[in-house]
Order: structure tokens, then C-alpha cells, then sequence
């Protein structure tokens, strides 16, 4: 024991007397920090800048201080002398991990505490598991170089194996350029490479603000990389260069990398790791630093700021500053000059299905899931929708989009899901999986429904939703209208699911009919109405019992202005211009072809019906909102020709149309709508402290409704979208 | 007295090479032995396979009691080694050397002490690469003595070094030896062993060919001075008289330079002068040469040390 403290005590004196450890060390990181960060230290770069000094520093550590210094103290009959004294080689070996440790982690420190104070990089929040694993990345790689001297026979040999190894582990790892920008293929031999995992693995933890548990993987790599790099070099040390080893010993340092060959092995098959790349990226994207300058802003409330400047620092809303703003390069921002333009929460829609594919198609292409609800939640980006509620998609498909969207591994609007719709056996929601073959039928039913036929059925439906990270749920009372009849959900059973839901802090959305539907929500509790009442006109005295209670109101104007324009064979709506930009083109061009044909056969008798129904929702919106009634908007798309993305802003031009002020009725598709969705701490208002979930459009919507539809800029989460290119993933040819 | 070293038959080849072919050799306490032979005659082997840190081939030895194969630990705990050519990192001082080395042994000296002894007071706190070359070999020397060792190896401890520090070092080596250690040594420099050792043995070729005092060898091997005269007048075609001991006479081509060898040279000297004086010749210069252990070597080798 003497012996190892006295002899690492002394090569810790040595290192510090040494002055190219002092440049290596010191001097080439700090050089390396300033002059990345200079050139890329507005706001989200800094994380991934520090992330590569810091890789840089612990692969240069490894490899030239712990692998290049042992071959050179053998070479110049330094450890000869300790040949023969009753000392094993561990602590030599033992002495180039701690002094790795002691050289760097004070510069370590020392970097991000720069980066803190001069780039504003925020403090790593999980400081603990970086602390922990920087060491094990610096035991691991030190290990390595010692393995490099234990298997080398000369100073050449030992340069070239380092720069054979060092080289592709600087350049492919990230920690000289983003991985992003190398074709995939590449990007998969990266996994390969240790620095890779380190490199992530820091980016997860300083970026994502991951722990060591999501990085434990990588973590055991390096550990193991360190035990057997130690072990073997232990076993294979050479005290004199006279000794000579074996050239298939250099076979050994495969061994000690074995565990990233491992790891990148099955990377190769998940890709999970380019998926998490992609996160990354997102990440740095969302802490960019930008100032929108004079631009009017519509608060979420209601009110307007006529003139502000709004800086947007860490995916949040930083300062709204209404007199005199700083300029952008002041306050370190790029500058988003949007003179003219109106920057608003962004848009919400409380009630879409999206596996529902919104037009008339027989392509089977547009009736997969799995494959169009990724383009779907892009196009409602696009479109400057950042929140949608799913009230009735496949459970399974919803989890997963829900997961990767709030990642960021996919661009998309942040999704809200109720998961399966509650109705009754042969209630409405049922019908639409009657021509589904059996085998399909089954599946899709248990995804998309629940039948309970007990109160405490459905009780026990409800807590089984709940792990699966619903946001809500629904349930169905339409019984139908005319010659379509539905069962109808038990109301013993529908109060059981309401206040399970309420139990479990569920929001319940109950889509009604009529009155009778509405009453029946009403006195169970439902949070809110959806779709309203179509053949009655709803008294007083039911809204101002809605307001009473709070209630939210959803009319779904667009669902019933979309099914009313195709049964009169009119495909106006879907020639708007966002509406064609939003896409998908084959879709569009299916539903007009399929409308203006007729192939969907002579809907003609129902358009008198029709009309007067959505003249009653008219009339029911008004009067909701002079009772004062909470309004949000939905549009129920997937339904008829409601297709994906440029919904609300239909929606509330209809809501102006039907007499409702602007203001009142982008509160709906903002405010109000962050509400109903329990996230008003977050999202629908331009405020300090807020996300930085915002749209921008042209011209003054609170004046002119139609300017809803003209889309400048859209942010999600601090991330100004790359609108022009949000679908190239989907719509390749 | 007790034997600090016993070897018997001691082999080591490296692959097909034989670098120590059969060598026994006993080394008492106390005493002062060298391994005197030319480069590659496998003295550094034999010491190295002594000190521990090589594994022998065939053989048995015993170091201070101890198998070097089979304990080399325990053994390097209570040896010292003056290795050749090592070095220590530049910017250690010679206080953190010795400090450092000390703590690797059970037993160790006072370093200030050592590094007073060993003359490198001034040098005490200077980095090892500002050191001269003398100074270099005499922290090796304080490297060896470090833990107090009773046994010192020293392997070629003044190769390479100026004559004025090897009279240094020749010093230093003598108070070692006044001190009662086991000293091995090995050496090329006929003089060192010569002046330095109790006992001698010559290797060559991975063998022992010839050992005992430095004295003994010379006397067993070579009993015989030379005497060399001069003289003035060209020796006569008669040529010399049978001189009393005189062996083996060579007349010059001048016929001016007579070599007579003789196991008795004062006696034979005396009959020489007598008849030069005699014969007027005219003695013009006289040389009494005793053999070395240079002369002992090339007798038994038929080459020299140093080529």
C-alpha cells in the first residue's frame, strides 16, 4: 500500500512539473473552448461545444498521456530500474489512471464552469452522473493507452496504433462534427468506436438531462473496458524494450474494446442509439438563443401586446419586453425581425383521430397508422398546431408516438391521447369496424375500444388506461339521430367511467348528440362536451349550468362544414393554400376527384338536414359564448375531408363567422385549450417562463381571422421548424 | 564464513541461443566477486538471473538463502541493484528517487544520510536531467543501497563513465566493500576487477573458464614475468647463455631487444646484467613486466577484452 501512495503521489508531483502535460491538458482545451464557442455559443451549441472539449480532452488524456507516456518510460529505461525492485507493475499501471483523473478533471470543471459564466450554458443538472461518468470515460480510455504500451514494441508502433485509433474516435464520434451530418452507414460503424458512447452518453446526460440508470449500458462498457484493460496490461506489462512481444498480441486491445463492439453490434440491429441522436439534436435546436423583435403578440388570454420583442433562451420564453428591447447581439440571440406579423401561442386541437386519414382515398396506404401518424403530427406542425388531442386512435400507437415526439426523436406537435373511446356494444364508434375482417377486427376494437357493461367494469378499464399514460378519456353518448340509431352508453355505467376518471385525475371528454346527452355529461361531471347538439337548440339554463360547473364546450364547426360541403359536392375548403401545403397531395386530389364524381353516391337528400344541423351549431356556439361558456377548438379531423394539420384555423374562422369575436375565439384554439389539457402551466400563452411553443403568422389574426392561416414561423419548444423541410422523410417518392 | 550465493550448473538459452552454458560459482559473505569477460559473455545474464528478474533455464540457485525463480519478491526486498543504463523521469529529484524507492522495501535508509554518503549533498534537490553522468550512476549506486541491502549487485557500474569519475565511483565501491556487504559485480575493465575484487571469474562464451583471487589467476595461469633488455651492441650470432630459470628467449630482429620470461625474474635478472657487463654489449634500458589478468585472459581466450 505504501508503495502504491508513495509511487503515484511522486508521478502526480512529476505530471505537474511536466509542462507539455500542463499544454496537452490545459492549454488545448481551454484553445479548443474559446474558439468553438465563439464561433457557435448561441444558446443550445455551447452544451454540444462543451461536450467535444471535453471528449477531446478525455481521448487525448487516454491515448497520449497514459499511452504514449508508458511507451516512452519503457523505451527510455525508466522502468527497468523498477524491474528490480519488489514492486508489481500495478501501480504504474494504477498511477497513469489517477493521475488521468487528477490532470483532467479540474479543467473539466473548470470548462463548464466557463460555459456556465461566459455562454450562459445552463448548470448540468444531473452534475452527478456527468461527474461519474467522465470518470469512467477517462478510466476507460486511460486503460486503453495503457493496453496501446503493453502491446506496442517501439515509439513508432505506439504512434501509429494511437493514430489509427485516436483519429476515428475524434472525427466519428461527434466530438468534432455532429454525427448527423455523416451518411447512416457511417454512423453505424461510429457505434462501433468507444468515444461514440462517450460522447453520447454525456450529450444525454448534459443535454437531455439522462442519469446514469438510461446510460448504464455504456456505463458498464467502460467500466469493463477499464477492468480488463487493466487486468491485461498487468499481465502483459514489459519493463524493458529489449522485451519483445508478440505482433498478434496487438490482438488484445480488440479484446479490451470488446464491449463496444457489443454494443455496436446491436446497435446495429435497434438503432436506438441514432434515434437518440436525433433527440440530442433536437435539444441543442430547442436551447437556441433568438429575439423576435417588434412583433404584436397575442397573449392566450385574450389580450394583445401591440408591440414587443420576445426572447426565446433554453426552449423557454425568457423576457417579453414591451418598451425599449435590448438588441439581439446584446442579449447573444439570433434575431428574428417580425415586423408586421403576429406572434401567438401555439395552436391547439382538442379532438382529432389520427388514424383516421381525412379525405376520401382507396389507396390502403393512407389507412395505415403506423406508417401516416408521423407525417400527420409533422403536417400539424407545419401548420402551426403544436398540441393535439387524440380522442380515439389505437392505444399502443399512441404510447409510442406520444414517447417519441416528447423525445424529440420525432418532429412532430406534442401529442394528448385519450387512448380507446368508451361506448356501448353497438354504440357509435362501433360501426366503423364492422367491415374490418375478423382477425383485424379484434385487435383494432381492443386498441381503439372499451365496452364495459358494468360500473365496475368500467371502473377497472379506466385504472388499467391510466399506466399506459393517457391524457384523458372519452366516452360516447350519441345514440344517433333519424335512421341511424346507436346503443347508448348505460348511464350508471357513463357516471362509473367519469368519475373513475376523475379518480385518477382524468379530464373526460363526452361526445354527445343531443341534449339528453348533454345533461347526462353535465350531471356526471364530464370536463367537456364535444360536438354539442345538433337537432336541438340548447337552453340557457344548460350553458349556464356548463359555466357553473366550468365546462368546456368543443363545437367542431369544421367536421360539420366539411361534411355539409361534400354533400353538396363543393371542394373549396380544400383549396386553401395551407390546406394544399399541408398535404399530402394524393389525398387532396383523391377527396376532390372522389366528391366531385360522386363516387361516394348522390348525398344530395341529406343536404337540407345537414344544413339546418350545422346552422343549429352555429346558433348553439353563439349562445354558449354569450353564456359564457370556456370554448376551445376541435375539429374532429380525419372525419370527412378534416385532414390533418390545418384544422383550428378553420375552426375559428367559423367561430368568427358564427358571430364570435376574434380574440374570444383564438383564446379557444390557445388558452382556453391549454387548459382543458391541464398544461396551462406550460403552453397556450405567450408568457415569461412559458415554452417557447409559439406561431407566428402574417398580419394581425385579432383583426383579420383569415390571417390564422398564414403561417411565418413556427416554434416548438425554443426549435424554429424547419417548415420547408418537415416532410422529406415522408413524402419521398 | 557463509555462502551468500551458491551456483550449480546454471543454464539460460534464449530460443536456440545458449547465452549461459553450465556455470557454478559460490560467493561467500563478506566478499567482493566479480564476472570478468568481454561483451555477450553472459555475466549481465548470469546477475540478472540472480537478481530475480530473469527465470534460468536449468540449474540450482540459492541467493542469500532464496530461489530468485521462486522468490524474486522476497528476494529483491533485500538485495540492492546497480543496474546498467537506467534512468530515472527528468524532473525528479534525487530526494523523490530515493524517497520513492524506499517505500517499495520492507527495510530502508535514511535517504539524507545515503545521498550524504554518496556525495550528492549539492544535488540533493535537482532534477535527475541536470545531473552529470557521474552523478547519475552515483544515484544508481544510492538506488542499490536504499534498503540497506547486504548483497549489492553492480552491473558494469563504471561503463561509459570518464577515467576520473570511475576512480569516483572505484571509491565509493571500496567503502562498500569496507563495510562487510556481498558484492557482485561485473566488469570488462580488467583493472577494476583487479583492484576491486576478492575473487574473479573470467566468462566467456556463456562459461566459466577460470576463477579464483585475481593474484591466484595470475600465478597459476601465468607464473611468469617477463623481462625485457636493451642493449647497445647488436648480440652476436652465438646468441645468450642459458640464464638461471630462464624459459623461452626471443632476440629482436636488431638483434638489440632480448625477451627472456622467467618464474624466478629477480634471480635470472641478476645472471643478465652480469653478462651483459661482461660480454660489452652495453645495457641500455631494463623492463621487469609481471602478467595482468588481461595477459591471464588472452592466455586462456586467445582474444582481448576490448576489441
Amino acid at each position: 500500500m505504501k508503495s502504491y501512495i508513495t509511487y503515484i503521489s511522486t508521478q502526480l508531483r512529476l505530471t505537474m512539473r511536466d509542462r507539455t502535460v500542463f499544454i496537452f491538458t490545459l492549454l488545448f482545451p481551454l484553445m479548443f473552448f474559446f474558439i468553438f464557442g465563439q464561433t457557435a455559443g448561441k444558446g443550445g451549441a455551447i452544451n454540444q461545444v462543451v461536450t467535444m472539449v471535453l471528449v477531446i480532452g478525455v481521448l487525448g488524456g487516454g491515448f497520449f498521456g497514459g499511452g504514449i507516456r508508458a511507451t516512452m518510460e519503457r523505451e527510455q529505461n525508466i522502468l527497468r530500474r523498477f524491474k528490480v525492485a519488489p514492486i508489481t507493475p500495478m501501480p504504474i499501471i494504477l498511477s497513469s489512471l489517477v493521475s488521468g483523473l487528477v490532470n483532467y478533471l479540474p479543467v473539466a470543471l473548470m470548462i463548464v464552469v466557463l460555459a456556465h459564466y461566459r455562454y450562459e450554458m445552463p448548470w448540468p443538472k444531473q452534475w452527478l452522473s456527468l461527474a461519474v461518468f467522465l470518470i469512467a470515460g477517462v478510466l476507460a480510455f486511460r486503460s486503453l493507452g495503457m493496453m496501446i504500451a503493453a502491446v506496442v514494441n517501439s515509439m513508432q508502433e505506439s504512434q501509429v496504433i494511437i493514430q489509427l485509433l485516436y483519429l476515428p474516435m475524434l472525427f466519428l464520434s461527434g466530438a468534432t462534427f455532429p454525427t448527423s451530418m455523416m451518411p447512416t452507414w457511417l454512423q453505424m460503424v461510429s457505434q462501433f468506436l468507444p468515444s461514440t458512447h462517450l460522447f453520447q452518453g454525456m450529450q444525454l446526460i448534459i443535454v437531455k438531462q439522462e442519469g446514469l440508470l438510461e446510460n448504464g449500458w455504456k456505463l458498464a462498457a467502460m467500466l469493463a473496458t477499464t477492468v480488463v484493460g487493466i487486468l491485461v496490461s498487468f499481465i502483459l506489462f514489459r519493463w524493458e524494450k529489449e522485451e519483445k512481444i508478440k505482433a498478434s498480441a496487438k490482438a488484445w486491445l480488440l479484446v479490451v474494446m470488446l464491449p463496444f463492439f457489443v454494443m455496436g453490434a446491436y446497435q446495429s440491429y435497434t438503432r436506438d442509439n441514432l434515434a437518440k441522436n436525433k433527440g440530442i439534436e433536437r435539444e441543442l435546436r430547442r436551447r437556441h438563443t433568438r429575439l423576435i423583435t417588434d412583433v404584436r403578440v397575442f397573449v392566450g388570454d385574450g389580450s394583445v401586446i401591440e408591440r414587443a420583442s420576445v426572447l426565446v433562451k433554453n426552449g423557454k420564453i425568457e423576457e417579453i419586453f414591451t418598451g425599449q428591447a435590448p438588441t439581439a447581439k446584446s442579449v447573444n440571440a439570433d434575431e428574428e425581425s417580425a415586423a408586421g406579423k403576429t406572434l401567438m401561442p401555439g395552436l391547439i386541437d382538442v379532438h382529432t383521430h389520427l388514424s383516421a386519414p381525412g379525405g376520401y382515398t382507396d389507396n390502403p396506404d393512407y389507412y395505415n397508422p403506423d406508417k401516416n401518424v408521423p407525417r400527420r403530427m409533422a403536417a400539424y406542425l407545419f401548420s402551426g398546431v403544436t398540441g393535439v388531442k387524440s380522442l380515439g386512435d389505437g392505444l399502443d400507437l399512441m404510447e409510442k408516438q406520444a414517447k417519441l415526439l416528447a423525445s424529440g426523436e420525432q418532429l412532430g406537435a406534442e401529442l394528448f391521447y385519450v387512448g380507446p373511446m368508451f361506448t356501448a356494444e353497438g354504440g357509435h364508434g362501433t360501426e366503423f369496424f364492422k367491415l374490418l375482417p375478423e382477425q383485424i377486427r379484434v385487435q383494432a376494437m381492443a386498441q381503439t375500444l372499451r365496452m364495459p357493461k358494468t360500473a365496475a367494469e368500467a371502473a377497472q378499464q379506466v385504472a388499467e388506461l391510466k399506466p399506459h399514460g393517457v391524457n384523458g378519456l372519452k366516452a360516447i353518448l350519441e345514440s344517433g339521430y333519424g335512421s341511424t340509431v346507436f346503443n347508448r352508453l348505460d348511464t350508471t355505467v357513463y357516471k362509473a367511467i367519469v368519475a373513475a376518471a376523475k379518480a385518477q385525475g382524468l379530464p373526460v371528454s363526452t361526445h354527445t348528440g343531443d341534449l339528453r346527452d348533454i345533461n347526462d355529461a353535465i350531471d356526471a361531471g364530464s370536463t367537456s362536451i364535444e360536438h354539442g347538439a345538433l337537432h336541438n337548440e340548447i337552453p340557457a339554463e344548460t350553458f349556464a349550468r356548463m359555466k357553473a360547473s366550468g365546462m368546456y364546450y368543443d363545437p367542431t364547426m369544421t367536421v360539420y362544414e366539411a361534411v355539409l360541403a361534400t354533400a353538396q359536392r363543393k371542394t373549396e375548403l380544400l383549396d386553401r393554400s395551407l390546406v394544399q401545403q399541408a398535404g399530402p397531395f394524393g389525398l387532396i386530389q383523391s377527396s376532390k376527384q372522389w366528391i366531385q364524381s360522386g363516387k361516394l353516391g348522390d348525398w344530395s337528400p341529406r343536404v337540407p338536414a345537414l344544413t339546418d344541423g350545422y346552422a343549429m351549431a352555429k346558433k348553439n356556439l353563439l349562445n354558449a359564448y354569450q353564456a359564457g361558456v370556456t370554448l376551445v377548438t376541435g375539429s374532429d379531423a380525419g372525419n370527412a375531408t378534416v385532414s390533418h394539420g390545418p384544422t383550428i384555423h378553420r375552426e375559428v374562422e367559423l367561430w368568427v363567422e358564427a358571430g364570435i369575436p376574434n380574440n374570444a375565439a383564438l383564446q379557444g384554439a390557445t388558452g382556453n385549450a391549454s387548459r382543458l389539457l391541464g398544461v396551462s402551466n406550460r403552453i397556450g400563452f405567450v408568457r415569461k417562463g412559458y415554452e417557447a411553443t409559439l406561431v407566428l403568422v402574417d398580419g394581425d389574426p385579432t383583426k383579420d381571422i383569415s390571417a390564422i392561416e398564414r403561417i411565418s414561423r413556427v416554434f416548438l419548444k425554443g426549435e424554429m421548424v424547419d417548415r420547408t423541410n418537415i416532410f422529406e422523410d415522408y413524402d419521398k417518392k | 564464513m557463509e555462502t551468500a550465493i551458491s551456483v550449480r550448473g546454471l543454464r539460460k538459452t534464449y530460443g536456440t541461443n545458449e547465452a549461459v552454458r553450465g556455470i557454478d560459482f559460490e560467493v561467500q559473505q563478506g566478499e567482493v566477486f566479480g564476472l570478468l569477460g568481454p561483451n555477450g559473455a553472459g555475466k549481465t545474464t548470469t546477475v540478472e538471473i540472480l537478481e530475480g528478474i530473469r527465470q534460468r533455464t536449468a540449474g540450482d540457485v540459492t541467493v542469500l538463502g532464496l530461489d530468485p525463480d521462486q522468490q524474486s519478491r522476497q528476494l529483491k526486498d533485500r538485495i540492492g541493484v546497480c543496474l546498467q543504463a537506467t534512468n530515472l523521469p527528468d524532473k525528479i529529484t534525487v530526494r523523490e528517487a530515493l524517497q520513492m524507492f524506499a517505500a517499495f522495501y520492507t527495510r530502508s535508509a535514511d535517504c539524507d544520510k545515503l545521498i550524504d554518503r554518496l556525495q550528492l549533498s549539492e544535488k540533493r534537490n535537482a532534477h535527475y536531467t541536470t545531473l552529470s553522468g557521474g552523478q547519475k550512476q552515483r544515484v544508481a549506486l544510492a538506488l542499490a543501497l536504499v534498503n540497506e541491502p547486504s548483497l549489492v549487485f553492480l552491473d558494469e557500474p563504471t561503463t561509459g563513465l570518464d577515467p576520473q569519475v570511475r576512480l569516483e565511483i572505484h571509491s565509493l565501491i571500496q567503502e562498500l566493500k569496507d563495510s562487510k556487504r556481498t558484492l557482485v559485480l561485473t566488469t570488462h575493465y580488467i583493472e577494476e576487477a583487479e583492484r576491486l575484487c576478492d575473487r574473479v571469474a573470467i566468462v566467456d562464451q556463456g562459461k566459466i573458464i577460470a576463477q579464483g583471487s585475481p593474484r591466484e589467476l595470475q600465478e597459476r595461469y601465468l607464473g611468469k614475468s617477463r623481462i625485457g633488455v636493451d642493449v647497445e651492441q647488436p648480440v652476436g650470432p652465438e646468441g645468450l647463455p642459458a640464464f638461471l630459470f630462464a624459459e623461452k628467449t626471443v632476440i629482436s630482429d636488431d638483434r638489440k631487444t632480448v625477451t627472456i620470461e622467467s618464474p624466478a625474474p629477480a634471480k635470472t635478472l641478476v645472471e643478465i646484467v652480469k653478462w651483459i657487463d661482461q660480454s660489452g654489449l652495453g645495457l641500455e634500458d631494463i623492463r621487469l613486466k609481471r602478467p595482468t589478468l588481461e595477459d591471464v585472459f588472452i592466455e586462456l581466450t586467445g582474444k582481448k577484452l576490448r576489441d
